[in-house]
């Protein structure tokens, strides 16, 4: 029977782990929702965060400064690809653009690889969250609870954003109908870029709040991506309840699969990507649900 | 043999079928009619299995279809044409007829011989291009046909399938005048065994084909009867026919 | 349904089957054994263009029934001692299950979805054989045993002898595959590929041949995992890899999609421009990437498409 203190411990790092998830996932699901795309180099985007924090932690010697500025570039970039690239696709399938971004997962790994080398690499959690806190006995890092702290934040923000702003209107209108939002007139192509950019700088933000945790390593895009779209099929597509809930789920799987069967511990998350695909196809909150 | 119970349908607050009731017995040439928004689209949702209702039954032959999905009841021997043209894209009409064929028949399992050679459908696609008078277009491929002839096309692939209750929503949608009639000699042409149930707007063309119309409003019925009971009606002479009927 | 006529194929077909005959007979060892791999390679990019291009379902996660396939052969093979000749089309049947249960769960999904989802897939079975203890985890094992042709003359350990074998095996597997994309079942997939909607009220069970072309692509990319056993003698993770999964996918694109031949080029192409790029340049990533993206941008039709348009320019001047 495991003493409660290693269960809250457990529950704590897997809250961490589906923040950080839902960092990545909520702006992927709601691109999606509202573009039917994904954007499979979204883990790029988190990884040139990453590898940006980096260098402006070391240039500067100031994570705050990187947590600022790492997630602008990474909007940046987005921007940039969504101007040149994915425009140019706009007219046509969904699954080119698709492929566009299957294609820039190739590029992005050797464009940090060039710049940044082969390595793992490693930031510091900033001196103000360096030390620990007590919970029930045993020792938990601060930086994780800033972690938690701040993924509940963005959530917050986001959901007051959709909820009661008028970009935040034309976006769940846009998920809901695209071609009626279009028709009323709704500058729905503004909407998507605004979105897309921000879906960008989420990813940057998680870069750089991820690195004191994980590793950073050119090939840490894919390792994230995967379980972000587990995240995005679980939790069903567009809407930010969906991503919230597949992100706990998804980080709570990993976390204590680890702990509880470490034999088996990268397959809960596919297990349960399994169970909802066969129970609920569509997602569990997805922002349109099946008829 | 086609029957459907007290259908029952709605999105939300928005109730899109109220207790909709029909009958068709072979050979039935029965229309539907009613102002844009009365729920005639969506009634053939869900008759052909497209939607399901919240409430209310649909019989094939005295067997409960209610459950299953379109292809299901295809083979049962029901289909339908849709309002805006849905066919093969980059297929010629002889290829689309003879796949549906194909369907129909079930010849889709045959994975070894060539399909030019294999059972009589490229002969039989001519033959029902004859029929709905497609035989000149027989190798045009259908994206570049106009209009009026992808129309014709439309109804063509459901027939290939040989129903037994065939389900046309708008065959006249965006015709001309000639292409109309056409269509009305078409519709006239088609098995007398066959059950039809059109949804039209042309009324000229209902008074000729139809011996039951049923007037839909706001999702349920509101008059059902002979073209005579139907414009003898009060109600309808109030709601819909208004000057169109003579 | 194939939209390319008969005269066409069997031209461009024998073309590429001459090219490679001429190869095999005049390269050393070692050009020998890069046709042998880009045989396989072809087998592996037909299956996917059965899946993507007639299908019309996209799948980035098709190595993992090209890993199954080796990794089930090698499990035969090396702890059932089963003889090679037996274990091979025992490899493939075991892949076409695991894909009737993994289809059945997914083939009813959406383009979109369907990717996401094969990509997890994919990952999957890459996380599983890394950690696996039995058949050698992230190492992989070595020793697959090979079959032995000696009754016909053949040894499968000199390249030009593999070869031979894996262009012979290419060719069939295109035979077979052009014959179902001609039969009323491939005219069926054809059509519900065009307007699934239209099929399904003509009384068409999509989903269940959807399913069965799944099923028959992944079979097909078992068939070219055992072959890699064949070649290699060795199996590893990296067979799943979600990398191996883009490149067959960009060597279908490349080929052209729904082409059938195409595909053929297109893992020819890519597979000689992989090795001499990645002998050049430690950013050989990169390079394909750019070519991908811009041949999806740019050159939708692939090789395939190109030379159609080719064609029908010389022939109007």
């Amino acid at each position: 029977m495991p003493d409660p203190a290693s269960l809250v411990i457990q529950l704590l790092n897997g809250l961490q782990y589906a923040m950080l998830l839902f960092l990545l996932s909520v702006g992927l699901s709601v691109v999606f929702g509202l573009m039917n795309f994904i954007n499979l180099a979204h883990g790029t985007v988190y990884m040139l965060g990453a590898f940006l924090g980096l260098t402006l932690v070391r240039a500067t010697g100031s994570f705050w400064g990187a947590l600022a500025l790492a997630p602008l570039f990474a909007a940046a970039i987005g921007a940039l690809f969504y101007a040149v690239l994915l425009r140019r696709v706009q007219g046509e399938s969904a699954m080119k653009q698709v492929l566009v971004t299957f294609g820039l997962i190739f590029i992005g790994i050797d464009v940090v690889r060039m710049i940044w080398g082969d390595y793992e690499e490693a930031i510091a959690a900033p001196a103000l969250l360096a030390d620990s806190v007590r919970i029930w006995g045993q020792l938990y890092p601060s930086y994780r609870l800033f972690v938690i702290a701040l993924g509940l934040l963005v959530a917050i923000v986001l959901w007051l954003g959709l909820e009661r702003t008028r970009l935040g209107a034309v976006v769940r209108a846009g998920v809901d109908d695209r071609v009626m939002a279009a028709s009323l007139g709704i500058n729905i192509e503004a909407a998507f870029f605004g979105v897309f950019c921000l879906g960008c700088w989420l990813a940057g933000l998680a870069g750089v709040v991820a690195a004191p945790v994980l590793q950073i390593y050119p090939g840490m895009d894919v390792a994230i991506l995967i379980p972000t779209l587990i995240v995005v099929v679980v939790g069903g597509p567009g809407s930010l309840k969906g991503a919230l809930l597949g992100s706990l789920l998804i980080g709570m799987a990993e976390t204590f699969g680890a702990v509880l069967l470490p034999e088996f511990a990268s397959f809960m998350i596919y297990a349960v990507m399994v169970l909802v695909l066969l129970l609920r196809p569509g997602g569990l909150l997805p922002a349109r649900p099946a008829a | 043999m086609f029957r459907a119970e007290g259908l029952c349908k709605s999105f939300g607050a928005l109730e899109v079928a109220r207790g909709i009731s029909l009958h068709l017995p072979r050979g039935a040439r029965h229309a539907i009619v009613g102002p844009n928004g009365s729920g005639k689209t969506t009634l053939f949702n869900l008759l052909s299995g497209e939607l399901s209702p919240d409430a209310g039954r649909v019989f094939i032959d005295g067997r409960d279809v209610t459950d299953l999905p379109p292809d299901a009841r295809a083979r049962a021997g029901l289909t339908r044409s849709f309002q805006k043209n849905n066919l093969f894209p980059g297929l010629t009409v002889r290829e689309s007829l003879a796949v549906a064929m194909a369907i129909g028949v079930g010849l889709g399992t045959v994975f070894w011989r060539r399909f030019a050679r294999a059972g009589d459908t490229y002969r039989g696609a001519a033959a029902i291009a004859e029929r709905i008078r497609l035989t000149p277009y027989l190798e045009t491929i259908v994206d570049t046909l106009p209009y009026g002839t992808q129309r014709q096309l439309e109804i063509g692939l459901a027939l290939a399938i040989e129903p037994k209750i065939l389900l046309l929503d708008e065959p006249t949608a965006g015709m001309s005048a000639e292409e109309t009639a056409e269509m009305a000699k078409l519709i006239a042409d088609l098995p007398d065994e066959l059950a039809l149930l059109v949804i039209e707007h042309d009324m000229e063309i209902v008074f000729d084909f139809a011996q039951r119309i049923t007037v839909l409003d706001y999702g349920r019925v509101l008059a059902e009867g002979t073209p005579a009971e139907i414009r003898a009606s009060p109600e309808v002479r109030r709601r819909y026919l208004g000057e169109a009927a003579r | 349904m194939n939209a390319i006529p008969i005269s066409q194929r069997r031209i461009v077909g024998l073309a590429l089957l001459a090219a490679a005959l001429v190869a095999w007979r005049f390269s050393g060892y070692a050009g020998q054994d890069r046709l042998g791999e880009i045989a396989i390679a072809a087998i592996f990019a037909m299956s996917l263009d059965l899946m993507v291009g007639y299908g019309g379902m996209v799948s980035l996660g098709h190595a993992l029934f090209f890993g199954l396939g080796a990794y089930a052969l090698a499990g035969l093979t090396l702890f059932l001692k089963w003889p090679a000749a037996a274990a091979l089309p025992a490899a493939v049947l075991l892949t076409g299950i695991v894909a009737l249960v993994i289809g059945r769960l997914i083939v009813h999904l959406g383009g979109v979805f369907f990717i996401m989802v094969t990509l997890a897939f994919g990952q999957m079975g890459w996380a599983w054989f890394a950690r696996d203890r039995i058949f050698g985890g992230i190492g992989g094992l070595s020793g697959v045993p090979q079959l032995d042709l000696a009754a016909f003359g053949a040894d499968l350990a000199n390249p030009g002898d593999f070869a031979l074998l894996a262009v012979a095996v290419a060719t069939v597997v295109y035979l077979l595959l052009a014959r179902l994309i001609d039969s009323p079942f491939g005219a069926v997939v054809s059509a519900l590929h065009r307007n699934a909607n239209r099929a399904r009220a003509l009384g068409c069970p999509v989903q269940r041949y959807k399913l069965a072309v799944f099923t028959v692509a992944a079979m097909l990319a078992a068939l070219a995992g055992t072959l890699q056993t064949q070649r290699t003698g060795f199996v590893s993770p990296d067979l799943l890899v979600w990398t191996s999964s883009g490149e067959v996918l960009i060597m279908v694109i490349i080929g052209g999609l729904g082409s059938l031949l195409g595909p053929i080029a297109g893992a020819a192409l890519w597979t000689l421009l992989h090795h001499y790029l990645s002998a050049v340049t430690p950013y050989w990533m990169a390079i394909m990437g750019s070519f991908f993206v811009a041949i999806v941008l740019f050159a939708g039709e692939g090789l395939y498409g190109a030379l159609a348009r080719l064609t029908r320019r010389l022939r109007h001047v």
